[in-house]
């Protein structure tokens, strides 16, 4: 009941809003000196007539007591007290801090005025009076969770304290948060705790123990730097608060995945009070009740390779990209520093018109904004999303950090400069999710890479830069870069095991086997029972034809550590090829126990289970390995291949088999012959012979050597309405 | 405007009554925090200085700093620094409450009438006037230029134009800049 009390409050608060028209940043200014003397109020303005009612509906949900304002808008005392200041922040556009230009009703929550509400407020600073008659009854502001009870509540750390100076400080603090099973999470609310000097929050999620480890190497609570690269926005969702914005919760099959072991990461950007402020925020999270069935998409336009010249009072950084899927456009998130002025977003629709999606002509770093549209916008596949950004590095901009201007690079921490526009964009299907994904994932980390080189141009000596860079290349499948930066840090640190580790296996991706092992070695020799330098020698090995050796380190591997899934595994896949069956089997089930959605062991296992029992005891396998890894292609297509095509014929799912070789085919679009041909086999198995005969053409087209040999026998049979069964 | 500007010349009337009357009916307009009459102007430091502040004003306070630095600084050269609390309606006990938590260790004027604020031509807080040895208002307006405008601040001043009017009145030179624009919260009068 609270909840929907609460809720309601809000509707309320955003239809008001919806009913403002539009101030473009300067109007304010413009129109109390460009309005006619005639549309000024006839009788005097007065608090009960005039202000209170404004005070109420656009300024006071925060500057009540409790809310995230500094101060009190309420009372006539509260009002009178602050009256010229009222005048000058509402007349130069800073109050209510809304800083995008649109329509009133474009987005969702915008705390607008018009230009006859800004004008009432300068009439009023001239004579601030009270009466005649009563004031409305102010507001009843839910006490406590504006989205009502929480499920779960958590809170930062006590024992934090804001110092007296500088003025702007940044700190980010990890927290576990306490869930004992999957939680599938439709939005949070964030509680400043000290509304004084907590002036935003960027929120993220990390799955790993990354920023654990960050905050923990901190004595205080929290640490200062950067955000570790594992803190995530969760499956396409943003999180953060600024004063005023509370996300509305999203429908259930939105909702995010929370996974025990999971870290809440915050990081909090202070203003300093002038006195010591202890800082302790709460944040409210509300679970659903199912897993999402519509992930959102997160892409980022930006560059990091910003580098400008003192003095530089127009630089420009621009990006752009082309959807090749449809999609919905649900919200934005401009991300820069100080230096920014001009911040602009773009959709070019593919019948060659635009639309402004966000302009903001007065950047201020202070009011990061996520800003959802009212109605969300359709982006068919091939519109063009753009952003072009505006910085001053010249001593007119009075927010630039140094004085006089120096040369400012691309770096997160605030003195630095940054440039990103943020899209969360909802896909028509997974199928269309995953494709926006990879693609929109090589893109990030490619511009993500960059900025690690931009950082690695001031700071060549940074192990972690060097490290972070050979990560992100070998995701982007570039490992001969990954190994010169990992040969660099492993030069910095010659002592370090784990330097030599990340070399072998840099090594290894680019094909450089010899070199891997003598890395593997190197990293052996200092720390001996080092599992997962084990574990990868005996992959790189195995990829050397010297399986016998692989199986004695593999062994050493999960001696070194039994809790080690990948090892199990990995021995299990190697005594599979020796045809150790049955210890093969113990390995892969210890892998399973260790990680239960483990899909590689399913698959091996699956391999095993097909020698050992036949196909009834590897089809379950298989179809697990598929379904808990969407993306891999050969899982779908050998679970495809055996549903299809077991002699045994009980065993047989030819629905299923064709579902799964088209996911296959889809994601491989439509080029990889393997693939095609399994199509054509699924096909054929359940009987639509002519939908096969197509699809092995389509892979005798890319086929080459002895499978198009084997695919022309296969479609010979196709053709006589007969279906392919493995004899194998 | 005109609201503002007629408390200001009703109390300078007032003033300019009080001195020709020869004060025996004016209430203390300036107090400490005992309650008794202060006059921070009627000092032998060789430069005094009204830090006008208020106790709901974050700008204010975001000056805390600053004004102990300055104050430490040249407490060596004789010149005595003044927190001065210019709104009407500031009670005692919060003054006393925020002087601490600010830790200025100054001393303390309640000035809810206004007087000083006349004399210092100050219309905001946090706003300072620096008075020479003689008692001439030398310099009057903001500590540094670290605010533009409400929202608009630097984060870090490029001038000091506190510490460089007290250099100046120390050495005997004119300030350079005598009279600037201050940002803050307006200093309110409540009619009566």
């Amino acid at each position: 009941m609270t909840r929907l009390v609460a809720r309601a409050w809000w509707c309320t608060f955003a239809l008001a809003l919806v009913a403002a028209t539009l101030v473009a940043r300067p109007a304010g200014a413009q129109v109390s000196q460009a309005r006619p003397v005639t549309d000024a109020p006839m009788s005097p303005v007065t608090f009960n007539q005039h202000i209170a009612p404004l005070l109420h509906s656009r300024c006071a949900q925060c500057h009540h007591a409790g809310g995230a304002g500094p101060f009190n808008l309420v009372t006539f005392d509260d009002a009178r007290r602050r009256a010229a200041q009222l005048a000058a922040v509402t007349g130069s556009g800073f109050m209510p801090p809304w800083k995008a230009d649109g329509h009133p009703d474009e987005f969702v929550a915008q705390p607008r005025l018009t230009p006859a509400d800004v004008a009432v407020f300068a009439q009023w600073a001239k004579a601030p009076v009270e009466g005649p008659g009563t004031a409305p009854a102010p507001p009843t502001w839910p006490q406590g969770w504006y989205l009502g009870p929480p499920d779960l509540v958590v809170t930062l750390p006590a024992g934090y304290t804001l110092p007296s100076e500088p003025s702007d400080v940044f700190r980010i603090f990890a927290v576990p948060l306490p869930v004992s099973r999957t939680r599938y999470v439709r939005g949070i609310e964030f509680h400043p705790g000290n509304a004084a000097v907590v002036h935003h929050a960027n929120i993220r999620i990390d799955r790993s123990d990354g920023s654990r480890r960050l905050d923990q190497a901190d004595p205080a609570p929290g640490y200062d730097g950067l955000m570790a690269r594992s803190a995530e926005y969760p499956d396409g969702h943003f999180l953060g608060w600024t004063p005023g914005q509370i996300a509305p919760l999203v429908d259930g099959d939105l909702a995010w995945r929370l996974d025990p072991g999971t870290d809440l990461v915050v990081q909090l950007h202070m203003q300093a009070s002038g006195k010591p402020e202890a800082v302790q925020p709460t944040v409210g999270f509300y679970f659903g009740d199912r897993p999402a069935t519509r992930t959102p998409s997160i892409l980022r336009l930006g560059s990091q390779g910003i580098d400008i010249t003192p003095g530089d009072g127009s630089y420009v950084v621009a990006d752009h990209y082309t959807l090749p899927v449809d999609t919905t456009l649900l919200a934005v998130q401009p991300h820069a520093h100080y230096r920014a002025v001009d911040v602009t977003g773009t959709a070019t629709f593919p019948d060659g018109s635009t639309r402004t999606l966000i302009h903001i002509g007065a950047w201020d770093f202070r009011w990061q904004h996520v800003y959802r549209y009212t109605d969300p916008i359709r982006l068919p596949r091939g519109t063009t999303l753009a952003m072009h950004y505006v910085y001053d590095n010249s001593p007119a901009n009075p927010r630039n950090p140094q004085t006089p201007p120096a040369r400012v690079r691309w770096g997160q921490r605030s003195f630095d400069e940054m440039g990103d526009l943020w899209f969360q964009l909802a896909t028509e299907s997974p199928e269309d999710r995953v494709r926006l994904g990879s693609e929109v994932q090589g893109k990030m980390t490619t511009e993500d890479l960059i900025g690690l080189d931009t950082m690695l141009a001031s700071s060549p000596d940074d192990v972690e830069l060097h490290d972070d860079a050979g990560v992100l290349a070998l995701l982007l499948g570039r490992p001969s870069v990954a190994v010169s930066h990992f040969r660099a840090s492993a030069t910095l640190r010659p002592t370090l095991a784990a330097a030599h580790y990340n070399l072998g296996t840099a090594l290894t991706s680019a094909g450089l086997l010899d070199d891997a092992v003598a890395s593997y070695e190197k990293a052996l020799a200092l720390r001996p029972d080092y599992a997962r330098a084990l574990s990868n020698l005996g992959d790189t090995l195995v990829m050397l034809g010297r399986n016998q050796d692989a199986v004695r380190r593999y062994e050493a591997a999960v001696a070194a550590d039994p809790a080690m899934p990948e090892a199990h595994n990995n021995l299990g896949a190697a005594l599979w090829k020796r045809g150790d069956l049955a210890r093969a089997e113990r390995e892969l089930q210890r892998a399973l126990a260790l990680r239960p959605d483990y899909a590689d062991a399913y698959f091996n296992l699956g391999h095993v289970a097909l020698r050992m029992d036949g196909a009834r005891a590897a089809a379950p396998h298989f179809r697990r390995a598929a379904a808990l890894k969407p993306d891999w292609v050969v899982a779908a297509m050998s679970a495809a291949w055996l549903l299809a095509t077991t002699a045994e014929s009980d065993v047989r799912a030819p629905f299923e088999a064709a579902q799964l070789a088209e996911h296959a085919a889809q994601l491989t679009g439509r080029a990889d012959p393997r693939v095609l041909d399994t199509l054509a086999v699924a096909y054929a198995s359940s009987g639509r012979f002519d939908e096969a005969v197509r699809a092995a053409h389509e892979a005798m087209a890319v086929a080459d050597g002895a499978l198009k040999k084997d695919i022309a026998q296969r479609l010979a049979m196709f053709e006589r309405r007969e279906a392919f069964v493995d004899k194998r | 405007m005109w609201a503002r500007a007629s408390w200001r010349s009703f109390l300078a009337v007032v003033a300019a009554l009080a001195m020709s009357r020869g004060v025996a009916h004016a209430q203390p307009a300036v107090v400490g925090l005992d309650g008794r009459a202060v006059a921070p102007l009627a000092s032998a430091a060789s430069a005094t200085v009204l830090l006008f502040t208020a106790v709901d004003c974050p700008i204010s306070g975001r000056y805390a700093p600053e004004i102990r630095r300055v104050a430490a600084h040249y407490a060596g050269d004789g010149v005595q620094v003044w927190l001065v609390y210019p709104n009407a309606g500031e009670l005692p006990a919060a003054v006393r409450a925020h002087a601490a938590a600010f830790d200025y260790g100054l001393p303390v004027a309640l000035d809810p009438g206004g007087v000083l604020a006349v004399r210092a031509e100050v219309t905001v807080t946090p706003e300072v006037a620096v008075f020479d040895r003689a008692g001439a208002l030398a310099y009057r307006g903001r500590i540094d230029d670290r605010y533009l405008d409400f929202g608009v601040d630097r984060p870090l001043p490029t001038t000091h134009d506190l510490a460089d009017a007290l250099a100046a009145v120390l050495a005997g030179r004119p300030v350079p800049v005598a009279r600037t624009h201050a940002v803050g919260c307006a200093i309110v009068r409540h009619e009566p």
